[in-house]
């Protein structure tokens, strides 16, 4: 029994005894980037709990009390993700955590909130490991990296019937996690890839490494890394007369991909593994309209925020509260998100992957591969 | 062969463009021997200067790109050479006659602030520009060819140009002799009647222009950064220069030439894995074998 | 004498005419048009705003400077004097009990602070000890290190990957990784030491470059981007788990389980070793080998020319430097229970080196200080958001123009040859 759940009763109790009108508030953190060079990402994250967190609120919050948010911000430095974890536990008294974002970050904070009883849910970070790990009360509503990889090397194979693949990573924990693992399916489909190399993040020279991709006369370049580099991958891949087929992960899913390749002719053709899209949940139609009333694309890991935060919701709702017992009826029971049913298995993992396929068009645009 | 020349051709376009940032440290080093850290910061404030200033000559409709590239040069230029000016006014004249340390933790400072008030006016997403110059030259080698865009012989004839110009005005001109005279004696310079502040803020100014030279044309060629992208890219610089002996001009554009060839090579050849470690390796070597670079004059250890 | 002090307030508008202009080149483009795909957002209101604050305080500043008060800043401003406060021989410190006061205080606080102010405090003593390590090479041997965060990064892996490896725990890998730390200060050393300043500092910023790479590129020892799990500190081999097979200290000692213990347990070793750390310190300053680093920074060619050997007293500094890193990395490791390279790179280094340099370059007790400052001060500042590293890097120039010799003097107590001893 966690500390901050016997001072959250007691307030309560308190409260309810003094009979006024003041509520207690139940703290969820959100974790992530909030600054830093993933930034961007940080404000999807925030923008989907914080309206979660004001439509659960305006529907009279989880068991009467109401939602408060609070923001923490890791930079994506692992540093950084201990520091504000034991911060959200312990001064805030968070009763979960929707975040974090990179691995990175997210693999560490997990045991601080581990060890205070808190729920995590994670709306992005996809590396295996931070599930693997065997800690109770870690969730996330994304899929794992080697889900991502099996599909996207299962189309390469089926579908592409490429035999010379050249694999790409940024050295980074969700890039080469992304690599290995659709590395792995390709080689047990009997294709060994014909180059494997990494590529410095920040940089935005690749010329070398292409006129290599050139040299190996590779058909397909699978990339596991984030728009930032892909942008200037595909584009110097194309001005140097390469045709060969571009497949992404789901770190390139945003709009800025197009305005970082220099123009929508480049990713064309593009193709990116990522979550069945969210407005083909019938249950996302009526937030993801009001989102866009409100002047906001929802793009990228927004919903997932959202989701992430009802899933979060839903446990403390159903259990009196308490994180603890919140994180084992989870694995149990299935909620209802704006993206659909979900169901986590013992690991914390959704039981469904959704991955799909999808592909960029001249204009910019990604649209699901039939 | 022709994936060796085309490795060589990439060594080379990326070279010039570290040998032109790494003129901006070695001009600052060279007068009043500081690592000026803010330097990577200052390419990045104008790699944004570049895409808004071609943001707004499209939106008022002009499609020509030599009105496009002469209006961004023109306004990226006189914007960072003012970034330049100001930085030095603020953060390093106050420290002039402190210990060096001071200025380069102000200098780390300063790096911090900019990217990050960047980050805050401009969000942290990435930017492109979009493309305006396309196409390339090829010429056919065995089965295969070798090819260069238009856009990095634009960049190698701008650096050359800029490198020329530079190099012009350090020998020849009033303004060269005074920065020289600087650079040997500051005290003595000032006593001979030059008011080194004024030297010091034009070498500053001067630094800043070349940033924003490179600033510009990378960003034509890549098209992609964010308030980060002055981090590597000025290591980079920086080990250039140190490559080629700090202080030195023409050294400056030989250690980064050396440096992209490295980097080329090593990557295509080898691996790009350790590119990174084989260019930091190199360096040490270099720097061991000569202590104080490829041109660099030896330190006079005097008593 | 009382010759008033007109204010010219003709210059003053002139004056912040002048910055206001500046501010709108400046602040213009980047904060007035704001990138957007390939067009933009006007936000000239905001530009508005920051010409006028800054013309205004233009306007002000000028007018303060002339009158008496600011001539006298300013007078004061530009004679910034020199160097080391000597105190007379055989000066004794008022300030004894101010020691056992800090041991008390450090004692008695875990016990008292809530977890999240006692890990800001633990982050706090490791980079006191790094700053320590450092202020060894850069303060007191003169030799600028700018990859300093290298032998952080041994002591921090050593732990891990010996852990994982050889099945080390963290106390064996507290001394192993000091020693490890010292070996790759003396293979980094031994060439590079007869470099200058500057080149010494690219080639050290190469190395600790180099080694983050290869702990990033040799993911089949390092796990690469991944990181590694790191150990946590046994209590005579009772563990700080919830569960373990080995016995748990809380199972031991008959408590609930709190994960605070284990937080409390490395506080205090640490608070141990800091201290260790610094009374080492304060002997090795005033033995033969401590005069030595000081003498060779000061003038190198007389210290040679008296018969010091250089490269041997440069390596001694370095080694120790280092060692005094790799037992902040075992800490760092530790505390968090997990490393990646990430928590390596250039910037942490140049951080250090600010500890060092606002400190006041070879001050211990400004290196103690200055060190809970960069740490403590980024959360404390976390109610500014996304402002705090702006605030940050403003601080640290501020802080620089206004002390550019850091918080704290070094003061060095002098000598006077006893009597009788020399004529």
């Amino acid at each position: 029994m966690s500390n901050a759940v016997i001072r959250k009763t007691l307030i309560s109790l308190a409260v309810a005894g003094a009979a006024t009108l003041a509520q207690a508030d139940v703290v969820i953190g959100v974790a992530g980037p909030h600054t830093g060079a993933y930034a961007a990402f940080g404000e999807q994250l925030w923008k989907g709990a914080e309206k979660a967190a004001m439509d659960i609120n305006a529907a009279g919050g989880i068991n009467g009390e109401m939602i408060k948010l609070v923001k923490a911000d890791d930079a994506c430095e692992p540093k950084q993700a201990v520091s504000i974890a034991n911060r959200l536990v312990d001064s805030d008294d968070a009763l979960a955590v929707v975040g974090h974002f990179c691995s990175s970050s997210s693999i560490p904070a997990s045991k601080i909130y581990e060890e205070a009883g808190v729920i995590m849910v994670t709306p992005a970070s996809t590396n295996p490991t931070l599930t693997d790990q065997g800690l109770p009360n870690v969730f996330r509503v994304c899929g794992r990296d080697d889900q991502q990889g099996d599909v996207a090397a299962s189309y390469i194979v089926d579908k592409l019937n490429a035999k010379r693949v050249a694999v790409i990573h940024d050295k980074d924990t969700y890039g080469k996690g992304l690599a290995d693992a659709m590395k792995a399916t390709l080689n047990s489909y009997g294709v060994k890839e014909v180059m494997y190399e990494g590529l410095t993040r920040g940089e935005k020279d690749f010329n070398a490494l292409i006129t290599k991709i050139r040299s190996v006369d590779a058909d397909v370049v699978y990339f596991g890394g984030l728009h930032s580099e892909a942008g200037p991958l595909v584009r110097q891949l194309r001005e140097q007369g390469s045709k060969a087929i571009f497949i992404s992960g789901d770190g390139i899913v945003s709009d800025e991909f197009v305005s970082v390749a220099g123009s929508p002719e480049y990713v064309d053709g593009v193709l990116m593994t990522f979550g069945a899209p969210p407005t083909s949940y019938p249950s996302g139609k009526k937030v993801i309209q009001e989102f866009r009333d409100s002047g906001y694309e929802p793009e990228g890991y927004t919903l997932y925020s959202y989701t992430a935060m009802q899933v979060a919701v839903a446990a403390l709702a159903n259990n009196n509260l308490d994180p603890i017992k919140g994180a084992e009826w989870l694995k149990s029971h299935s909620i209802d998100t704006v993206m659909g049913k979900k169901d986590f298995d013992d690991k914390g993992d959704l039981t469904v992957s959704d991955y799909v396929m999808y592909e960029w068009d001249g204009q910019g645009k990604y649209n699901v591969v039939e | 062969m022709d994936i060796v020349l085309q490795q060589l051709v990439n060594g080379l376009t990326l070279g010039s463009v570290y040998g032109l940032i790494a003129i901006g440290y070695t001009m600052v080093y060279g007068i009043i021997g500081m690592i000026n850290f803010a330097h990577g910061d200052v390419y990045m404030v104008s790699a944004y200067i570049t895409a808004i200033a071609i943001a707004i000559l499209t939106f008022f409709g002009i499609e020509s790109f030599p009105i496009i590239i002469v209006g961004t040069l023109f306004l990226t230029v006189a914007v960072t050479g003012a970034y330049g000016w100001v930085i030095e006014r603020i953060a390093y004249r106050p420290l002039r006659s402190s210990s060096r340390l001071a200025v380069l933790i102000s200098a780390i400072g300063m790096s911090l602030i900019l990217q990050n008030y960047v980050q805050l006016s401009q969000g942290a997403n990435q930017q492109g520009v979009p493309t305006l110059l396309t196409g390339a030259i090829r010429f056919s080698v065995g089965d295969g060819f070798v090819q260069i865009t238009y856009m990095k012989l634009f960049i190698l004839f701008v650096s050359l140009l800029g490198m020329g110009i530079l190099t012009y005005v350090i020998q020849k001109t009033k303004l060269g002799r005074m920065c020289r005279a600087t650079q040997q004696d500051r005290k003595m310079a000032s006593i001979l009647g030059i008011d080194t502040d004024k030297v010091i803020s034009t070498v500053f100014v001067i630094g800043a222009v070349m940033a924003a030279l490179a600033g510009v044309l990378v960003t034509l060629d890549y098209g992609a950064f964010d308030f980060y992208v002055g981090f590597i890219i000025g290591i980079k610089a920086f080990t250039a220069a140190v490559l080629g002996g700090i202080g030195s001009l023409p050294g400056a554009m030989l250690g980064g030439l050396i440096l992209g060839l490295s980097e080329a090579l090593f990557a295509g050849l080898i691996s790009s894995d350790y590119k990174d470690v084989f260019s930091f390796s190199l360096l040490v070597l270099i720097l061991i074998i000569r202590p104080s670079g490829l041109l660099g004059k030896p330190e006079v250890e005097k008593v | 004498m009382s010759q008033a002090v007109g204010i010219n307030f003709k210059k003053s508008s002139i004056d912040a005419f002048i910055a206001g202009l500046m501010a709108l080149v400046l602040f213009g483009p980047i904060v007035g048009v704001v990138l957007d795909g390939y067009g933009f957002n006007a936000e000239f209101g905001r530009v508005a705003w920051i010409v006028a604050i800054v013309a205004v305080g233009r306007f002000v500043m000028s007018s303060f400077m002339q009158t008496e008060k600011g001539i006298a800043l300013a007078f004061r401003y530009a004679n910034n004097d020199d160097g080391v406060t000597v105190l007379p021989p055989g000066h004794k410190s008022k300030m004894v009990w101010i020691i056992p006061l800090v041991v008390v205080i450090g004692l008695v606080l875990p016990f008292v602070a809530s977890k999240y102010v006692l890990t800001v405090i633990i982050l706090g003593l490791i980079y006191v000890l790094l700053g320590l390590g450092l202020n060894i090479v850069v303060g007191l041997a003169g030799l600028l290190d700018l990859g300093f965060v290298g032998f952080y990064a041994i002591g921090a892996y050593g732990l891990a990957l010996g852990y994982e490896n050889l099945g080390l725990g963290f106390w064996s890998m507290l001394p192993i990784a000091a020693i490890m730390a010292a070996v790759a200060g003396a293979i980094l050393g031994f060439p590079v030491l007869r470099m200058h300043g500057d080149y010494l500092a690219i080639v050290t910023l190469g190395f600790g470059e180099i080694i983050r790479l290869i702990l990033t590129n040799w993911a089949s020892f390092t796990h690469g981007p991944n990181g590694v799990s790191a150990p946590l500190p046994t209590f005579f081999g009772l563990e700080f788990k919830r569960r373990s097979s080995e016995g748990t200290f809380h199972e031991f000692f008959n408590l609930p389980y709190d994960s605070a213990y284990k937080y409390m347990f490395i506080y205090l070793v640490l608070f141990a070793v800091v201290w260790a750390v610094l009374f080492i310190k304060h002997r090795l300053v005033k033995m033969p080998i401590g005069r030595a680093w000081e003498a060779l920074r000061e003038d190198e060619i007389a210290c040679r020319s008296l018969g010091l050997n250089h490269v041997l007293v440069k390596l001694s500094a370095f080694m120790i430097g280092a060692s005094t890193g790799g037992l902040a990395g075992v800490f760092f490791a530790t505390y968090q229970g997990f490393v990646n390279p990430s928590s390596f790179t250039f910037f942490e280094s140049a951080l250090i080196l600010a500890i060092v340099v606002l400190g006041g370059m070879g001050s211990t007790l400004g290196v103690v200080i200055a060190a809970f400052c960069l740490t403590v001060l980024p959360e404390m500042l976390r109610e500014f958001a996304e402002y705090r590293v702006l605030m940050f890097g403003i601080l640290m120039v501020v802080m620089m123009i206004w002390k550019p010799r850091g918080i704290v003097r070094v003061t060095r107590t002098g000598f006077s040859p006893k009597k009788g001893v020399a004529k």
